[in-house]
């Protein structure tokens, strides 16, 4: 009985395709059941896994200990059994082809539940058009995490070097402290969105490109609220890495302490596009914002799977939290977890109280409401 | 004695009493009046002036230390509110009464006897509790398992033989798996005759107890037997106690859900076992959930089995449940339930699948049986028939049938159960019944629902034709018409329909997939419909087709049919929109009948699509109402419109109503097929809309009008009373954004929500289901369907694939930003920011007017009680007005519900009670709120639901279907043998090396080597494994220990279960032979888990140097290769004298030689050597102890992996060990030193004092060779021979005469001796006399007295 299986049978799951591969290897490694992936583009013209998607299991590798890991000859099919989060002291290369933000949504994710706090030096691009950057992970998934960590004793993303979309060169240190349970919430109350931040960054460009983009989102903003103040950050040197590009995050803070990020990059160099226009990049990132807004809930839009998650991974206790409109993803998250962990949300419609009923407060929220599982941290030492 | 007795009756007087009133008393009272006594504080005040402030500080430090040390971590309460049966364990060494206690129990709470007691015995002991008992057997496997699970464990204790070893090994292992109550229970206290060592014993082994459980732990004397039985009165109070028990949650049990299985059937098809009895068996078990909420998708462990995977949970009826009402003090007779099917007692039991007749046992099944009637025994023995025909997955809307009957009759089996009695019940009048055929129940059931409805319809379209007759409502005769056509006229009518519908897809060639697959769907029901004759779908389709005729126009429907669909799928095409509302105008009413009913079945498929299409639909319905005039709609085509909003109406409120059991049959059983589910959809709505049909006119007008004005309202918003056309154009305009919150508005309820991310999660798998069933019925299905099937197929993989392989990215894209810049556009969340609106509660002005208001209201109106007068003040009453005015109506409740909001958060911020709140009591607050959260959260929901949402909760009796169980576990079944269900969770199926902190147990004699195997019971699992001992130092190194220390805790790793950490664990050597002395080896618990470890053995490799320059030797034997020595350049070296050095580099020579450098030079017999570490790795082994399996008699001796001690002794061989490591006798040589030699210059050199003193040496050696023979004079001879004769013969008559004196004394002595002796016999001559004389004289005195 040397396998890994302590039972007869095994119990690995099998699924198709390579979306929400993220989703699944940091599912299967919380609840340590394997996964077998298959069918990843066997329909391609270049069928298999990516080079972003070999690095990010490259990257589970390093931070889990005893997993096995097989991909098939052609690459179509994957097959992970975690082993156990390990955590420490790493650093890391991201491909260059998704932003560092790919990398950190499993590293937030798994952080809680290593051995040793983990402590990770990620190097690539850190701002690109698809994902969420590093800053709307700074601004947005941290406070979310905060929330579930109680006491942040060593929680801290920095960015240490800029580095924009093709080329990269851009450096981010992660550090989360590891907890043995995670504490159930009840977040009921949204707020009102008390003041806007930003970031405005411009690497390899002219730092007037930064005031324009200023200049551009704080018209917008200004309409809605006066309390609005958007930071410039102008890299030069080595700390702005190898690609020229600008970019602009934006926050709202509500009066209970959520936030909502929205940003917008400009087109990279060498994409075929024409360069992005300073004004219209400000403009976009501050719609988007509103259209945050609009959305509302008490989890930014974009890190509604990692509330969904947290909340699955408490105590076996009731943990309640008012979200705008759940995003695909977070669907696919969802039906993820009763997939893995045999678990189901409840999910209602929020009804508005009768003093609510008249306000303005944009699209319908959704009660999510779930029973945790008991997650424990296996990994972690005891005194 | 007689007389005796008769004073002791005399003597007994009538006792004293004191008076309690009258006179007497009352001068005893005013004698002993109570005085007040003055406290100390009192009577000297000034003693206890505060004096140091040191001393107060002191005295409040230690009450605070006193408090915080009661205070422990509050815990958030998960008990369940309907608690599972209470296991009362009964333990103990053989021959001590378990049986016969159980025995007793069960008769005091229950009134029956019980013979045979077999497994767990589930009774109703009280109003609100229940109990489980079970006996433990004497085998250390059950012993374990039992402690596992226990909540009350009673100890038997034969006190007349004192506590045995089994008694403490069971205390030990309940305390490593968490303490349950324990309460010993002393027996064959009769057997101690005499009352003072009865109490004795009592007393020592009492407190023998408290030092093993508790101080104070309770100790039950039962005295005797009385006829084979406990003495009822001492049962009965051991009962009580055990009903009152309270129990503590313990830390496994609260985080891992358990059932302990009361019940285990075999549902292996017969024929396989047949082919080959060794199969793997498929099993169902049944028991209370316990611990916490099993889920479905947990593995469990089954200890001395296995792990396994769960197959399938559902909920049963509870069979022993709880009394419902609690008006009376104790229970009824029939309320007093007992439930054990191992032991044959529980009566009838009602299964999923099946129903089980316990004979025999049960009184109450006695009593039934003699009011049974003849067919339904012929019933049930028909239905034991059945066991082996077991379908699986039926429905589990069939089980809530039962919940409402708890005791059921057996009358209601006639009608409930599902297998053959429908067969019974058919001949009573249902003349569509089919046969039923076990493999097709869940059709059946279809069928009978459809079968009803249809009879439904047919009495509703009846009552329609005879009430209704002046009704003008065509929709209503169109059913009554087509209810009365006879079969075969339907049928023909479904062909022309079919034919019509081929001509359709063939006309409307543009339309895409989208069309087809509704087509499809359509095609499938057809065929449904066929096989079952009369579907309340198929007369749907029937009323649609009759319109359909009436218009006479097919093609332009069919086009229209195409048109209306293609835009549904194509995402909003304006042109062909604008082609749509020209056909519209065409032919309105067909068009709409079909397509709301088309809509109303597409809805049901996809779920997805379903607001949008509703959208557009309204959309639509507002431009062509604008387009049609209202009077023509009103006249000409009512019917038609009625129809077809009277069918939107009930499709859209019919929908919300079959949602629930939408998802419920989604979640419930994974293989209902989607066409089932539309199919029951559709039928209903059908039935609830014919209902809703016949209930009024009116209302159907009054819903015309309402969702006229609805659609009126709805587009306004968009249309702004525009024309037609611009109209138009702007629907158009605002179609983009529509479709942006497209998807945000199939969110906007629940049961959309609900639908949206788990309903289509099924959607492959109901996809797979279809497809058999489509096979099934292949007589029906013709090549166009076939088609349809596959295209169907196709596409949906398609989506599947381009779902699959999409981009990975968390972002929630905008689709379409709208332009915020605009003024309209912000007003939508205008109050999301701190400068909108805020709630009343929170507003900072509405709060300061209300604070205002509710002040002046306490002042401004009161009552006078004394004059009854009412004082209003007048300002209320302008306020009022003015109140009215402002139309903001705020009655007294209102304000006053503000009020308390107000004070309560004013009292939170500034009130300080009692000395503020600690941060315990925050903490205690918060875990307090939270368990009230867990139990309101979910209540009153329905079962099925919550059952997905926090699983089967404790409590609740489960099936538990468990697939490819070894064949063992049934055909070696021993219900004596406890059989647990434990629950794992998330990780804990897995496999890796625990590393534990250990103790060998202090009872055990022996200690444990390293790698030897071990027992381990740690979690649920019992297993064998190969621990390897360790030592943590203090750099963290692990350091392998060969043996366990004696008396201190060291590490251990092991390949085992990952189980969580601090989990305790306990080591037998051996569960097989029956050692004399106490079997747990050692104990611990969990500190660790990893995926591999870092265990190091001390390593020294000795080389000896065999060249040496000064500080630098080159030094051979240490390695082996000049790699080698590569690999540890720069390693410390010493040597035995303490001289310490560095590896430096390999020399070619020797091969493994290295040069060397020392701190000083070495010698050539020094031995050097470096002291590395080497890593241990853990074995890999993991044997779960398959105890249940072995055979009845085996299931004590189970054998695992033997120890090498145990081989060699077996084998009796003898390891011949290495000459060197023996021990021999030390011979230590006397040690030689060389002298010391002080060279010639330095003792020049030295001081006097230091010097060598040679002289004594050379003085010694003029004595000696000065000696001189001494040579006599012949003379001086002579003298000299004459003094030593002189001297000899003196010698010898000194030795004479010293003989001659001993001799004389030696004489003298023997004869004092015989003087001695004379002289005692004289003695004793004259004291014989004068006794004689006394004893004379004695005789003389007694024999005067005595005359």
């Amino acid at each position: 009985m040397n396998n890994s299986m302590a039972g007869a049978k095994d119990n690995t799951l099998t699924l198709k395709g390579c979306n929400y591969l993220r989703q699944r290897l940091v599912l299967s490694t919380l609840s340590g059941k394997p996964v077998r992936i298959k069918e990843i583009r066997s329909q391609d013209d270049e069928p298999g896994l990516r080079e972003f998607e070999v690095n990010l299991i490259r990257l589970l590798d390093k931070i889990t200990n005893g997993s096995r890991i097989e991909v098939s000859e052609t690459g179509t099919s994957l097959y992970y059994q975690p082993g156990l989060l390990h955590g420490g002291t790493l650093d890391h290369d991201c491909c260059k082809l998704k932003a560092i933000g790919y990398y950190l949504e499993v590293l937030v994710a798994l952080g809680p539940f290593c051995k040793k706090a983990l402590h990770i030096t990620l190097k690539g691009v850190t701002n690109n058009q698809n994902d969420p950057s590093v800053d709307a992970f700074l601004s947005g998934a941290i406070p979310v995490l905060k929330k579930f960590l109680i006491v942040d004793d060593g929680l801290e993303l920095k960015i240490t070097k800029r580095g924009m979309a093709p080329e990269g060169g851009g450096e981010v240190v992660f550090k989360c402290p590891v907890r043995r349970q995670l504490k159930p919430i009840q977040l009921m109350d949204q707020g009102k969105v008390k003041r806007i931040r930003g970031v405005v960054y411009a690497v390899r460009v002219s730092p007037v490109i930064s005031n324009r983009l200023v200049e551009a989102a704080k018209g917008v903003f200004l309409q809605f609220i006066p309390d609005v103040y958007i930071y410039t950050d102008h890299h030069r040197g080595n700390k702005s890495g190898k690609s020229p590009g600008f970019g602009i995050t934006v926050v709202a803070e509500t009066t209970t302490g959520v936030y909502y990020t929205a940003e917008a990059v400009s087109n990279p160099a060498g994409c075929g596009r024409l360069p992005s226009v300073p004004e219209e990049v400000g403009k976009e990132a501050a719609f988007l914002l509103l259209e945050e807004v609009y959305r509302g809930g008490c989890v930014d839009s974009t890190f509604q799977s990692f509330a969904a998650l947290f909340m699955t991974m408490a105590t076996k206790d009731i943990s309640k939290c008012i979200m705008g409109p759940l995003s695909p993803y977070t669907i696919q998250f969802l039906r993820h977890l009763r997939v893995f962990f045999g678990h189901t949300f409840r999910l209602e419609s929020h009804k508005k109280s009768e003093e609510e009923e008249e306000l303005n407060t944009g699209a319908n929220k959704v009660l999510v409401t779930c029973l945790g599982v008991g997650f424990m941290n296996l990994s972690k030492r005891v005194a | 004695m007689p007389e005796m007795a008769e004073d002791d009756v005399l003597q007994k007087k009538k006792s004293h009493r004191d008076r309690h009133s009258g006179r007497k008393a009352e001068k005893k009272k005013a004698k002993s009046v109570h005085v007040q006594e003055l406290t100390d504080r009192q009577k000297n005040p000034k003693a206890f002036t505060f004096n140091s402030a040191v001393r107060a500080e002191r005295r409040f430090r230690r009450k605070q230390d006193i408090e915080t040390k009661k205070q422990h971590i509050p815990l958030v309460d998960r008990t369940p509110v309907e608690p599972p049966p209470v296991i009362v364990a009964v333990v103990g060494p053989p021959k001590v009464g378990k049986t016969t206690l159980i025995q007793c129990l069960i008769k005091t709470f229950t009134r029956q006897p019980m013979t045979s007691l077999k497994g767990p015995i589930t009774l109703v002991s009280g109003k609100k509790r229940r109990i489980t008992l079970m006996e433990c057997c004497n085998d250390i496997n059950s012993m374990i398992d039992i402690a596992k699970i226990a909540d009350l464990v009673l100890l038997l204790v034969d006190a007349s033989f004192g506590f045995e070893m089994e008694i403490f090994e069971f205390l030990n292992i309940c305390q490593v798996h968490g303490m349950p109550r324990v309460m010993g229970v002393l027996t064959h206290l009769d057997m101690l005759k005499n009352n003072k060592q009865l109490k004795k014993t009592k007393k020592t082994l009492k407190h023998r107890f408290w030092t093993e459980v508790y101080a104070g732990a309770k100790l039950f004397y039962l005295s005797g037997l009385l006829h084979g039985e406990y003495l009822r009165n001492e049962v009965k109070n051991l009962g009580r106690f055990i009903s009152i028990m309270k129990f503590r949650p313990l830390v496994w049990r609260t985080t891992h859900p358990y059932i302990v299985a009361d019940r285990l059937e075999d549902l292996t098809p017969p024929e396989l076992i047949r082919q080959n009895p060794k199969v793997d068996r498929t099993v169902s078990l049944y028991g209370f959930v316990r611990g916490m909420a099993l889920n479905k998708m947990s593995s469990i462990h089954i200890p001395g089995c296995g792990d396994l995977k769960i197959h399938d949970v559902s909920h049963l009826p509870d069979p022993c449940p709880l009394p419902d009402k609690l008006k009376k003090r104790s229970l009824v007779e029939k309320e007093k339930l007992i439930y054990a099917p191992f032991s044959g007692v529980g009566g009838i039991v009602y299964d999923k699948d099946a129903v089980y007749v316990e004979l025999g046992g049960s009184h109450s099944h006695a009593h039934r049986e003699t009011s049974d009637s003849r067919p339904e025994k012929a019933l049930v023995s028909s239905l034991l028939d059945t066991q082996e025909t077991l379908d699986v997955k039926m429905a589990q809307s069939e089980l809530q049938l039962f919940t409402g009957t708890a005791p059921i009759v057996a009358s209601d089996v006639a009608e409930k159960s599902v297998g053959l009695s429908e067969e019974l019940i058919s001949d009573s009048g249902r003349i569509r019944r089919r046969v039923v055929f076990p493999e097709s129940s869940s059709n059946e059931d279809k069928h009978e629902e459809t079968i009803e409805n249809d009879s439904d319809e047919e009495n509703l379209s009846d009552k329609s034709e005879d009430e209704l007759e002046s009704d003008s409502d065509s929709y209503i005769d169109s059913i009554a018409g087509s209810n009365s056509h006879d079969e075969v006229d339907t049928k023909r009518k479904s062909d022309t329909s079919d034919t019509k519908y081929r001509d359709a897809l063939h006309i409307a060639e543009d339309c895409n997939q989208d069309k087809t697959n509704l087509y499809g769907k359509n095609e499938i029901k057809k065929r449904k419909l066929k096989s079952t004759v009369a579907e309340a779908e198929y007369k749907l389709l029937n009323v649609m087709d009759v319109d359909v005729d009436n218009s006479g126009n097919k093609e332009d429907i069919c086009e229209e049919h195409g048109s209306v669909h293609d835009d549904v799928s194509s995402d909003e095409e304006p042109a062909k929109k604008l082609k749509l509302t020209t056909d519209v105008k065409e032919n309105q009413c067909e068009s709409y009948s079909y397509h709301d009913t088309g809509t109303d079945q597409d809805r049901q498929i996809h779920g997805k699509v379903s607001d949008l299409l509703l959208r557009l639909e309204m959309n639509k319905k507002h431009t062509e109402n604008k387009k049609e005039d209202i009077s023509h709609v009103k006249d000409a085509k009512t019917e038609s419109v009625a129809l077809k909003q009277e069918d939107q109406d009930t499709s859209l409120s019919h929908k919300w109503k079959c949602e629930p059991t939408f998802t419920l049959n989604n979640f419930s059983s994974d293989e209902s097929c989607s066409d089932e589910e539309v199919d029951e959809n559709s039928v209903k709505s059908l039935k609830e809309g014919d209902n809703e049909l016949l209930s009024s006119n009116e209302r159907e007008s009054d819903r015309d009008s309402d969702t006229a004005q609805d659609v009126d309202s709805d587009t306004s918003g968009i249309s702004d009373e525009e024309g037609p056309e611009e109209s138009a154009v702007q629907w158009k305009t605002n179609l983009a954004l529509k479709a942006a919150d497209a998807f945000l508005e199939r969110q906007s309820t629940t049961q959309n929500l609900w639908k949206l991310v788990y309903g289509n999660y099924n959607k492959f798998e109901r996809e797979e289901t279809e497809e058999e069933l489509g096979s099934d019925s292949d007589e029906n299905k013709d090549v166009g369907g076939l088609f349809q099937v596959v295209r169907r197929k196709q596409q949906h993989q398609q989506e599947e694939r381009d779902a699959m392989n999409g981009v990975d990215c968390a972002r929630f894209a905008v689709k379409l930003v709208r332009d915020w810049t605009d003024c309209k556009v912000r007003e939508v969340i205008r109050d999301c920011f701190v400068t909108g609106k805020w709630k009343e509660s929170e507003d900072a002005a509405e709060l300061l007017q209300l604070d205002d208001d509710s002040s002046e209201e306490v002042f401004g109106d009161f009552e006078d009680l004394e004059t009854g007068e009412k004082h209003t003040s007048k300002k209320e009453n302008v306020k009022g007005t003015l109140e009215e005015g402002n139309c903001k109506e705020m009655t007294k409740d209102e304000l006053q519900e503000k009020k308390r909001k107000l004070k309560e958060k004013f009292d939170a911020e500034y009130d300080d009670k009692d000395g503020g709140k600690t941060y315990y009591d925050e903490l205690k607050q918060e875990v307090d709120q939270q368990a009230q959260l867990n139990r309101n959260e979910f209540e009153g929901l329905d079962d099925s639901i919550r059952i997905q949402l926090e699983g089967f909760r404790p409590g609740m009796y489960v099936r538990v279907e468990v697939e490819e169980v070894p064949c063992e576990i049934i055909t070696n079944f021993d219900p004596t043998y406890p059989l647990i269900l434990g629950g794992l969770l998330a990780g804990e199926e897995n496999v890796g090396f625990v590393q534990v902190r250990i103790k060998k147990h202090r009872w055990y004699k022996k200690i444990l080597k390293t790698r030897d195997p071990l027992i381990i019971s740690l979690g649920w699992r019992r297993f064998q494994t190969l621990p390897i001992y360790s030592k943590l130092e203090d750099n963290l190194r692990h350091r392998m220990l060969k043996y366990t220390p004696e008396h201190v805790t060291c590490m251990a790793h092991f390949w085992g279960p990952i189980t969580p950490q601090n989990t305790g664990f306990l080591a037998v050597q051996d569960v097989a032979t029956r050692q004399p002395d106490f079997r747990i080896a050692a104990t611990g618990s969990v500190v660790e888990l990893d995926k591999s470890t870092q265990i190091m053995k001390k390593l020294k490799l000795i080389g000896s140097p065999f060249k040496i320059y000064k500080k630098t030797a080159f030094i051979r034997d240490m390695f082996s290769s000049t790699l080698e020595v590569a690999k540890f350049e720069g390693a410390k070296l010493r040597t035995v004298s303490g001289i310490r050095g560095q590896i430096k580099k390999a020399v070619s020579k020797p091969e493994g030689a290295f040069r060397a450098t020392f701190e000083d030079k070495i010698l050539l017999s020094d031995i050097v050597f470096c002291r590395t570490w080497y890593r241990v790795e853990v074995p890999k082994l993991y044997n779960p102890l398959t105890s249940l399996l072995l055979p009845a008699e085996q299931k004590n001796q189970w054998r695992g992996m033997k120890t090498v001690g145990q081989l060699k002794r077996e084998k009796g061989m003898r390891s011949d060990p290495a000459m060197d490591s023996l021990y021999t006798p030390i011979e230590r040589q006397p040690k030689v030193f060389q002298p010391l030699v002080i060279p010639r210059t330095l003792q020049k050199e030295l001081p006097y004092k230091d010097k060598p003193k040679n002289r004594t040496r050379n003085g010694k050696k003029i004595l000696e060779s000065g000696r001189i023979a001494v040579i006599r004079e012949p003379h001086e001879q002579r003298v000299a021979s004459l003094m030593k004769m002189l001297k000899v013969s003196y010698s010898h008559k000194q030795k004479q005469q010293k003989a001659a004196t001993k001799k004389r004394m030696e004489e003298h002595k023997k004869e004092l001796e015989k003087e001695e002796i004379r002289k005692e016999k004289r003695h004793k001559e004259l004291r014989k006399q004068v006794f004689r004389t006394l004893s004379k004289i004695d005789m003389k005195n007694k024999t005067k007295h005595k005359i």
